[in-house]
């Protein structure tokens, strides 16, 4: 399945105290995905970094399958995430500038999970900051081919949100076809679509953005 | 039964906290999606379908709340859950 799915959440806008709420998380986490939180060592994060971490890959997974499945409603208890494979917390790599891209990090810099969808494996791989939580998904261990880049952004309105994530992606899609005249639309069923002028390109974009961050990531 | 329009009004208020669009918001209907046409965060939805419990003290699944994409729907779900009370 060649698709993308991506997800930013900026975690100083969640209410640690409703996401602490098991009224508010019982609609995300499944009994087996709480029990990985009291099982698994994840060193010094806080429950509802964990809540947001696992909403972060299933918004992910929707926005992957949606490409695919355009009828599909995101319900966060259909994505079952397993094996989180959570390195290091505290001591991995640290936002200090205003963007972050693939490049800029290895594989083991990510936190990284296994998710089933009816019968379908997939995986993800997950930038966790103090300030926010960025996922890319995949329906392979191999995330080789997918480029995807974050940043921080001044002003929070929505419509600058929408407006700058476009930018910053197309930004990029320039630098490996520059003169293309590329611009981003969306499917009627809701996902993002790379078109020149009139002609869809094959590659799959995903947009994502949350007060103060947005995200992209694409597939070649 | 309670009025399709005193919930769409109520719901309003729900919605309000989560949607910079005042005017989608004000001339919203039932085809005014959540997400496209009031420009909700989806990181909001859990926090909408609380707040809708709230109000009513109903109980929405997730198996419900997943057709919640348009405020026709929301009314829907929730006139539904209002009825199942004692």
């Amino acid at each position: 399945m060649r698709s993308a799915g991506n997800d930013i959440v900026a975690l100083k806008t969640i209410s640690t105290k409703r996401t602490g709420n098991k009224r508010f998380y019982s609609k995300i986490l499944s009994d087996t995905e709480l029990e990985l939180y009291h099982q698994q060592a994840f060193g010094e994060m806080p429950f509802e970094n964990f809540v947001w971490l696992l909403w972060s890959v299933k918004e992910s997974m929707y926005k992957f399958l949606k490409r695919s499945i355009p009828h599909l409603f995101f319900c966060p208890s259909k994505f079952i995430v397993q094996h989180i494979h959570f390195p290091h917390y505290v001591s991995g790599i640290k936002f200090t500038g205003n963007q972050l891209e693939n490049t800029d990090l290895c594989d083991e810099d990510f936190c990284r999970s296994i998710i089933f969808f009816e019968n379908n494996i997939f995986y993800s791989r997950s930038v966790i900051q103090d300030e926010f939580i960025s996922t890319v998904v995949n329906d392979s261990e191999n995330f080789s081919k997918i480029c995807w880049g974050l940043k921080s952004i001044d002003d929070a309105s929505y419509e600058n949100q929408s407006k700058e994530v476009r930018v910053f992606i197309l930004n990029k899609l320039n630098y490996f076809f520059p003169n293309d005249n590329l611009r981003i639309e969306k499917h009627p069923a809701g996902y993002p679509l790379l078109l020149q002028e009139e002609k869809e390109i094959n590659i799959p974009v995903s947009l994502s953005h949350h007060d103060h961050f947005i995200a992209y990531s694409f597939i070649f | 039964m309670m009025d399709r329009q005193v919930i769409l009004d109520e719901l309003k208020k729900v919605l309000a906290p989560y949607t910079e669009n005042k005017e989608a918001l004000n001339n919203m209907h039932d085809q005014t999606e959540l997400i496209k046409d009031l420009k909700i965060n989806s990181a909001n939805l859990v926090d909408i379908i609380i707040d809708a419990e709230s109000k009513y003290n109903i109980e929405i699944d997730m198996d419900s709340a997943e057709k919640m994409m348009t405020v026709g729907s929301c009314i829907d779900v929730i006139t539904e859950k209002t009825n199942q009370q004692p």
